[in-house]
C-alpha cells in the first residue's frame, strides 16, 4: 500500500495530502527556526509561512490558561497571505481572539465560552463579520476535533519546554491533550508558547515528537483565578439553601461522587459541610469524591476529612502547593504538581451521581439557560455535568434511589443521575429567573441559530432549590405536575403567584415539593456563623498556609 | 482550626454593640422609635436611616459603666451627617455629666457624608472639641477599628485624637482611602485593586507597628471586649509635653520612613525578621513578634 490507489473513477487518488502539506508547511517555518525553537519576533513570519488560507485553527484558552502571545501575533499577520480562517476553539476570552475577525484573517467560528468578549462578539455576527458554526459543549468540541473539525494549526500553551520540545504543561491541563492528539496525529501543526526553555522539563506531559515548533513567549502565559469565591460574600439565603440539599439530596440519596459549579451557592454548601452536615454524621457518607477544579472553598471540607478525592478540569492560582502537599486527594505527578485533564474530569463528572449548579433562567419545563438578550457566551461544562448519562450502568445506592423514584416500578429498572440547579428566584435588579419562555427563543432568531441555546434541558434535571424549598421532579407525574412543582418553589414571581395552591398541596404531600419543615431544616440556623470558614483567610489558615491566594482577595 | 463564630468584622452596629456589652445592659439613646433622620438626603431624593447610621447609649462593659457609639457601616459607608454627628457629639459630652469609666466608639465610616458636606464636616470638629473635653477631665475615650469601612477622612483625625485605639488585622486606619489616593496621584504611586498593598500600608498590623494603634486583636467579639476592658479607666497624657513628644515623633518617622514605597519596607527599616511574612501571622504571633521589636515606635 502507498500513498496514491485507484479511485472509483479510475483516476488515480493521493491519500497522504495532508502530510504532504505538513512536509511543505514544515520546511517553509524550519527556515524560521533553530531545531524546534522559533524567537519571538521571528513568529508573526513564522504563522505566515505555516497557515494557509482556510485553515482550521485553534488556539488553546479556556477560563484559565491561554496562549495569549501566540494569539496576539496571529492577530497582527497579513490578512493579504492568511485569510479564511476557521477558528475552532473552547473559549473566546482575549481581545486578540476577535481581533482576527475584524481584521479579515478569520471568518468562521465554532466555540463553547465567551466570557468578557460576549458583547463584542455579538456585534461581529451583526456585522456580518463572523459567522457562528455552533456555541459546544467543551466534549462536543473535543469530540468533533476528532471528527469534521480536526485542526489544521494549533497553538498551546505550556509552562516549559526542553529543546527537543517536550513539554511540561504545570497544573492546567485542561484541552491540552484534546488539541494536542488532534492536531499531532493527523498532520497538523503544533506550536507551543512556553513560559521558559530548559536543559530537563519536570516531566514530560507531551513528548516533543509530536510538537512542531516552540517559542519563549516575552511574558508568561496569561493566567485567570476565576475558581475563587470570597466566603465573605456568601449570603444567608446561600446558606439556606445549602441546608436544603444537603438535607433533601446529598443525605437523602446518600450522594458520594458528585459535581459541584463554581457559583457562591455550590462554595457554601462547600463550606457547610464541615459545620452542618458533619453534626448530622455524614461525614464519610456524602461528598466523598468530586470532579471539580481546586476551588479555595473546598479546602475546609478536605482537611476535616469529608472529600477524599478530587479531579480537577484545570488548576487555580494560589492552589498550587496545597494541591502538591494533598497528594491522597488531588491527580499529582512524580513532580509534585498537579496534572489536570479536562476530558476526563469532564467524563468522571458525566457518570457521577449528581451535578448541582446554577442558572440565569428557567422555564416551566425546567429548561434552563444563562444566554440572556444581549450576550452570547456560551456555557462552558454545565451541560456536560448537567446531562443526564443514560448509558451509565452501575448500582450506586444514590442512582438506583433516583431511579426508582423517575421509573416508579414501570418497566425495566434503571438508574438515575441526580441534576440539580440552585437557584434564588429573583437575581440581579429583581428579574425573576423563573420565567414562562426562555429569552433562548430570541436569541436563537436574531441570531439564526439551529436551536434555542439551552444550557440543562429539562428532562435531564431532577431538582430545583430555591430560598422556598426543593422541587423534586422526579416525583412528578406528566408536565402539569412539573410545572406547578416548579412554581412551587418560585417564591414571590410572577410565576410563582400564578401556582395552583390546591395542586401545589398535593405535590408536597407526595414529596415532589419540599420546604424546610418539610426537610427538617431549621432556618434559624441559616447564618453566616455556619460557615467554616468566613474570608479568604480563613482558607489560608484551614490550609496551614499552603493555599496563597492572589493579592485581589486578600485584606490583610 | 478554629474560626470565630462571632465575628466583629461582619456584624452591624447594634449587633457590635450587644456582643461587647454585658448582657441586657444596654439603654439606646434617640433609638428608633425616634426616627431622627437627616434633614438633607430627602431633599436629594436619597433614603434616610431610622438611626442615621449610628447607634449611641450606656451600659455595662465588664462590669463597668460605659458610654458607647458604634456606626452602622452598611448605611452610607458609616459615614458622618448633620444627625449622625449631633448624636456622637452629645453621647461623648454626656460623659461629663455621668463620669463613666471610658467612652467607646465603634468606628465604620469612610468620614464625612459628602451629600452633607459643610454639615458635616462641622460635625467633626464639633465631635473632636467633644472629644478633647472628655479626655481633659480625665475620662479616657477608646476606639474600636474592625469593620469593612475602616476608619477614613475625619473619622481618623477623631480616632487619632482618642486615647487608645483597638484594631483588628482586617480594620484600616488612614486619612485618604486608596481610591482617593490613586485617583489624585495615579495608579503608580498606589493601586487600590492591589488589596494586599492596601493592607500593608493602612491594615491594622501595619498601624499597629507604626505605634499608630494601642492593640491588635483577632476579629471576634471576646477579643475586642477583652482588649477594650483593659483601657477602662486609664487616661493617656494629653498636655504640651505630650504633644511635643508626638511631634518629635513623626518628623523622625517622616525622615526615617521616607524612602519606603510599601509597608514591607516599614516592617524591614522597624528591624522585622522576614518582614515579608507580617500580613500571614495571627495575632498572637504578630503581638509577640511586636514584644522582640525595640519600643522605637510610639
Amino acid at each position: 500500500m502507498g500513498d496514491s490507489g485507484t479511485a472509483i473513477d479510475g483516476a488515480v487518488r493521493d491519500w497522504g495530502t495532508l502530510r504532504e502539506r505538513y512536509c511543505a508547511r514544515m520546511q517553509r517555518g524550519a527556515a524560521l527556526a533553530k531545531d524546534k525553537v522559533v524567537a519571538p519576533d521571528d513568529v508573526v513570519a513564522l504563522l505566515e509561512a505555516v497557515i494557509e488560507p482556510g485553515d482550521r485553527l485553534c488556539i488553546e484558552g479556556n477560563n484559565q490558561k491561554h496562549a495569549d502571545f501566540l494569539a496576539e501575533c496571529l492577530a497582527e499577520v497579513s490578512p493579504e497571505r492568511v485569510h479564511d480562517l476557521h477558528i475552532i476553539q473552547s473559549n473566546i476570552a482575549l481581545a486578540p481572539h476577535l481581533d482576527v475577525f475584524e481584521r479579515g484573517i478569520a471568518e468562521r467560528l465554532d466555540f463553547c465560552y465567551s466570557g468578557p468578549q460576549g458583547l463584542r462578539l455579538s456585534r461581529l455576527v451583526k456585522e456580518g463579520r463572523l459567522k457562528v458554526g455552533a456555541i459546544h459543549t467543551y466534549l462536543e468540541l473535543y469530540g468533533r476535533y476528532f471528527c469534521d473539525l480536526t485542526p489544521n494549526v494549533s497553538f498551546i500553551a505550556a509552562d516549559a519546554a526542553d529543546h527537543e520540545g517536550n513539554l511540561y504543561t504545570g497544573p492546567n491541563t485542561e484541552d491540552t491533550p484534546a488539541i494536542v492528539e488532534a492536531t499531532a496525529f493527523k498532520s497538523g501543526i503544533l506550536i507551543a508558547q512556553v513560559n521558559r526553555i530548559v536543559d530537563r522539563v519536570p516531566r514530560v506531559d507531551v513528548p516533543g515528537d509530536w510538537v512542531s515548533f516552540v517559542v519563549e513567549a516575552p511574558r508568561p502565559y496569561y493566567i485567570e483565578p476565576i475558581f475563587t469565591r470570597d466566603p465573605a460574600a456568601i449570603t444567608e439565603v446561600q446558606i439556606l439553601m445549602a441546608m436544603m440539599v444537603i438535607r433533601g439530596i446529598y443525605e437523602k440519596y446518600g450522594v458520594a461522587r458528585l459535581n459541584h459549579g463554581i457559583g457562591f451557592d455550590t462554595a457554601a454548601i462547600e463550606l457547610i459541610l464541615p459545620t452542618y452536615a458533619a453534626d448530622l454524621g455524614l461525614r464519610g457518607k456524602i461528598c466523598k469524591y468530586m470532579s471539580v477544579n481546586p476551588c479555595p472553598t473546598l479546602i475546609p471540607a478536605i482537611e476535616s476529612g469529608f472529600v477524599e478525592g478530587i479531579h480537577c478540569a484545570g488548576s487555580e492560582l494560589g492552589m498550587e502547593n496545597y494541591v502538591s502537599e494533598r497528594s491522597d486527594v488531588f491527580f499529582t505527578g512524580r513532580d509534585g504538581s498537579m496534572r489536570s485533564n479536562r476530558i476526563f474530569c469532564q467524563i468522571a463528572g458525566h457518570y457521577s451521581d449528581l451535578f448541582i449548579g446554577s442558572t440565569l433562567q428557567i422555564d416551566l419545563e425546567g429548561n434552563s439557560s444563562t444566554a440572556t438578550l444581549s450576550r452570547i457566551t456560551g456555557f462552558g461544562g454545565a451541560p456536560n455535568f448537567g446531562s443526564e448519562s443514560r448509558a451509565r450502568r452501575h448500582g450506586s445506592e444514590s442512582w438506583l434511589m433516583a431511579g426508582r423514584e423517575a421509573h416508579r416500578g414501570n418497566g425495566m429498572p434503571r438508574g438515575r443521575k441526580l441534576v440539580v440547579q440552585i437557584v434564588e428566584s429573583f437575581r440581579e435588579g429583581l428579574s425573576s429567573t423563573f420565567v414562562e419562555r426562555l429569552d433562548a427563543w430570541k436569541l436563537q432568531e436574531s441570531f439564526g441559530l439551529p436551536l434555542p441555546p439551552v444550557m440543562v434541558y429539562g428532562d435531564d434535571l431532577t431538582h430545583i432549590v430555591t430560598e422556598e424549598g426543593i422541587a423534586n421532579l422526579l416525583l412528578c407525574d406528566g408536565p402539569e405536575e412539573r410545572e406547578q412543582a416548579i412554581r412551587g418553589v418560585a417564591g414571590y414571581t410572577e410565576v410563582g403567584m400564578a401556582r395552583d395552591p390546591e395542586m401545589v398541596r398535593r405535590l408536597r404531600a407526595k414529596g415532589a415539593v419540599s420546604y424546610p419543615e418539610d426537610l427538617g431544616v431549621d432556618k434559624r440556623l441559616a447564618t453566616r456563623d455556619l460557615l467554616a470558614a468566613r474570608s479568604i483567610k480563613d482558607l489560608v489558615r484551614w490550609s496551614g498556609g499552603l493555599y496563597d491566594p492572589p493579592a485581589r482577595f486578600r485584606n490583610w | 482550626m478554629k474560626i470565630a463564630r462571632h465575628s466583629f468584622l461582619e456584624a452591624g452596629a447594634r449587633t457590635r454593640v450587644r456582643g461587647l456589652l454585658d448582657a441586657g445592659t444596654f439603654r439606646e439613646f434617640c433609638g428608633p422609635l425616634a426616627r431622627r433622620t437627616s434633614p438633607h438626603l430627602p431633599l436629594l431624593d436619597m433614603p434616610v436611616a431610622f438611626d442615621d447610621g449610628v447607634v449611641v447609649g450606656e451600659g455595662l462593659l465588664a462590669g463597668r459603666p460605659v458610654l458607647i457609639a458604634a456606626q452602622e457601616g452598611s448605611f452610607m459607608g458609616g459615614s458622618v451627617g448633620e444627625v449622625h454627628g449631633a448624636k456622637l457629639t452629645g453621647l461623648i459630652e454626656r460623659a461629663l455629666d455621668v463620669r463613666p469609666d471610658g467612652v467607646i466608639l465603634l468606628i465604620d465610616s469612610g468620614g464625612v457624608r459628602l451629600q452633607e458636606a459643610n454639615a458635616g464636616l462641622i460635625a467633626m470638629g464639633e465631635i473632636q472639641r467633644a472629644v478633647l473635653a472628655v479626655r481633659a477631665a480625665g475620662i479616657p475615650v477608646i476606639v474600636a477599628i474592625g469593620g469593612r469601612n475602616g476608619c477614613y477622612g475625619g473619622m481618623s483625625i477623631i480616632a487619632r485624637s482618642c486615647d487608645w485605639i483597638v484594631i483588628s488585622e482586617e480594620g484600616r486606619l488612614s486619612i485618604s482611602g486608596p481610591e482617593v489616593i490613586e485617583a489624585v496621584e495615579g495608579v503608580e504611586e498606589f493601586d487600590s485593586r492591589d488589596r494586599a498593598l492596601v493592607w500593608r500600608t493602612m491594615g491594622g498590623k501595619h498601624r499597629r507597628l507604626l505605634g499608630e494603634a494601642d492593640a491588635l486583636v483577632a476579629d471576634g467579639m471576646d477579643a475586642f471586649r477583652d482588649a477594650i476592658a483593659g483601657y477602662l479607666g486609664r487616661s493617656r497624657a494629653h498636655d504640651l509635653d505630650s504633644l511635643e513628644t508626638e511631634q518629635a515623633r513623626l518628623e523622625a518617622r517622616v525622615t526615617r520612613f521616607a524612602e519606603c514605597r510599601d509597608g514591607v519596607d516599614v516592617w524591614a527599616a522597624l528591624g522585622v525578621d522576614a518582614p515579608e511574612r507580617v500580613p500571614e501571622l495571627e495575632p498572637d504571633a504578630f503581638n509577640r513578634l511586636l514584644g522582640t521589636l525595640e519600643e522605637t515606635s510610639r
